[in-house]
């Protein structure tokens, strides 16, 4: 008995029933199509996140925002109260906190001339650099004496630059925000864009005190990112931030906090439960429909062992044993549900790599969606011939023929 | 060649009486004879021709095929003396649709242990004079051809019994005198022949009759003067 001959002649038996071979292909190709699609998109949107929450938090960081409330991005009391002596006092107090930045912005148009552009505007102090992991990469931050004597210089993203400047040298130049004149003294790293759609790029930073004073004209600031000593006790730390800031703005026991400390540890869990939606719940919303692809090729392969029992039983009389017509059987359902999995996988990636694009996520890998679509057609074609398979095996050959 | 000797096959239908399809029959076949099982529907002629081809166990009774008792074949050796020794011919041709007459000849080459399989088809097809009608589907081709193809399926791994059950029972009287000029040639070179028929006339042109009747062998007996089939004759 040769196997190899056996084999190359079940997948050719597919091509005599092409309706058939047509409509399980369709099943799997579609589900594979889904599930490749679902879990490329994933895969590169995890990525994107972990570098996002990387950027914001680094190892060990926390951020206090003014207003009270404890949802990440959900709706906050309006608070007014958070100022940066606040958070001086703080850093001062709390012996674990290695550096901070209070930030305030705003969105302003900026112009240059006849150009135009819409940006965030952020106020921040000398230690924006280190404590948001955002070098200049041309020329450099401002110092403290800049923040204290409210200098009017900006740094300016890539989106900024090349709005107002197009392929001119921004440095030294002079820009207008609202209608305050700044001196460009640098250009910040790219960040692109990040998963809210937001460009990270059209951004302007500029000295706290100068935003405040010039352009916002509030006492009061937005936030501020702390980072922390790697040993420190992060629980200690929040609970010192808290009673020094109730305290500072003389809550009584009764009021709840009207400002709200986000942690690295609270911004993980919550990256963790984006990540089992990405990676569990959606490749499982995509595995349902191959599945019913499956199910439908099971079906179809059924209806075709009893249409051709006289064809089973032929076979049977010159000399196959029941194995041998088993393994015809998975062979041509596994067969066909791979080449309907081959093309569905081409067409994911391509859906992937167009919906990667769009919302910002970089690159899809493709290997990894290729061989988890390959192997999950080979598990649904091979699951969905074991049935007929053992239901053509079983059959006696004297009422196949009949 | 084949030596039956007390072979019963009784069914049991679920919810029925048990039938008994063969009856203690006792027969032995000749290497080389040419032998017609006559019976009417329902007298178990295809029950036991299932049985000969190993494709159904007696009930009870012992069955020697070329001498060897074939009641210690495991399946898998009752697959292999199939595909090697035992050539199947049936009313309905039972060839594969959309596939080439060679390709439906080669089929039984597809289980079989042989190292060279190239050109035992054609050689085949050639053999029942149809070595023009290779890549021709069986919706191309008449009734007689495509019993021809079947008869070339049969000879492709050169068995030397052949076992044919009601062969001419779909053809017209023209085809059916070429299948049986097929059979007479086969059985001068040699061949071992087993046909089942209703056909009187059909059965005159083997060298014996076995008669069967309600699962029982009644008659068997040598043909005097055989009739001869020609090829084209009618």
């Amino acid at each position: 008995m040769n196997t190899m001959r056996l084999v190359t002649h079940s997948a050719g038996m597919m091509g005599r029933h092409k309706l058939r071979a047509g409509f399980m292909m369709i099943g799997s190709f579609i589900g594979v199509a889904a599930l490749t699609l679902v879990v490329s998109v994933g895969l590169a949107a995890e990525r994107k996140l972990l570098k996002l929450a990387h950027q914001m938090f680094g190892e060990s960081s926390l951020m206090i925002i003014d207003g009270g409330g404890h949802m990440m991005g959900g709706p906050r009391n309006p608070g007014t109260r958070l100022k940066i002596d606040d958070v001086d006092a703080i850093a001062k107090q709390v012996p674990e906190i290695e550096s901070w930045d209070p930030q305030q912005g705003l969105t302003a148009s900026v112009r240059r001339g006849d150009l135009a552009d819409t940006a965030q505007v952020l106020g921040e102090t000398e230690r924006s650099e280190h404590v948001w992991g955002r070098p200049a990469v041309q020329g450099a931050y401002f110092d403290d004496s800049a923040v204290r004597s409210s200098e009017r210089v900006a740094l300016i993203g890539q989106t900024v630059a090349t709005q107002l400047f197009g392929n001119e040298n921004p440095m030294g130049q002079e820009i207008q925000i609202g209608s305050v004149p700044f001196r460009v003294i640098g250009t910040l790293e790219p960040w692109g864009t990040d998963p809210h759609g937001m460009d990270r790029d059209n951004e302007i930073v500029v000295p706290i005190s100068t935003l405040m004073r010039r352009l916002t004209n509030v006492d009061t600031i937005t936030g501020a990112k702390l980072l922390i000593a790697p040993s420190a006790h992060e629980d200690q730390v929040v609970k010192s931030i808290e009673t020094i800031l109730r305290e500072r703005h003389g809550l009584t026991a009764d009021r709840p906090n009207d400002f709200s400390i986000l942690t690295a540890s609270e911004v993980r869990k919550v990256m963790n439960s984006i990540k089992r939606i990405l990676s569990l719940y959606l490749p499982m919303v995509a595995a349902i429909s191959l599945l019913a692809g499956g199910i439908v090729s099971a079906a179809l392969m059924v209806a075709s062992v009893n249409e051709r029992s006289a064809e089973i039983g032929l076979r049977r009389a010159v000399g196959a044993r029941s194995e041998d017509i088993r393994l015809q059987f998975l062979i041509e359902t596994a067969a066909t549900t791979l080449a309907g999995g081959v093309a569905g996988i081409l067409l994911g990636f391509v859906l992937a790599q167009m919906g990667a694009t769009k919302m910002h996520l970089g690159a899809v890998a493709p290997w990894s969606a290729a061989l988890l679509g390959i192997v999950s057609s080979i598990v649904v074609g091979v699951g969905a011939g074991l049935w007929p398979a053992q239901r053509a095996a079983r059959m006696s050959p004297v009422d196949a023929l009949r | 060649m084949i030596e039956l000797n007390g072979i019963t096959k009784t069914y049991t239908r679920p919810g029925g009486e048990p039938v008994n399809a063969l009856i203690d029959i006792t027969l032995q076949i000749d290497d080389g004879d040419f032998v017609a099982i006559v019976g009417t529907s329902g007298s178990g002629k295809s029950t036991l021709m299932n049985i000969l081809g190993l494709l159904d166990v007696p009930s009870a009774g012992n069955y020697r095929l070329r001498g060897q008792d074939t009641a210690g074949l495991s399946t898998g050796a009752q697959a292999q003396w199939r595909n090697k020794r035992i050539g199947f011919v049936f009313q309905t041709f039972h060839l594969l649709p959309r596939t080439s007459a060679l390709e439906n000849v080669e089929l039984p080459l597809l289980y079989s242990d042989r190292v060279s399989i190239r050109g035992l088809g054609r050689k085949a097809l050639e053999s029942v004079g149809l070595g023009d009608r290779t890549s021709h589907r069986p919706s191309e081709l008449s009734g007689g051809q495509q019993q021809r193809v079947a008869i070339a399926r049969a000879l492709v791994n050169e068995p030397d019994l052949l076992l044919a059950d009601e062969p001419t029972g779909n053809l017209d009287r023209r085809s059916a005198n070429d299948v049986m000029a097929i059979f007479q040639s086969l059985n001068q070179s040699g061949r071992t022949i087993v046909l089942v028929t209703h056909d009187a006339e059909i059965a005159n042109h083997c060298q014996r009759i076995a008669r069967i009747e309600r699962g029982r062998i009644v008659a068997y007996e040598r043909v005097t003067e055989p009739k001869i089939a020609l090829q084209g004759a009618i």
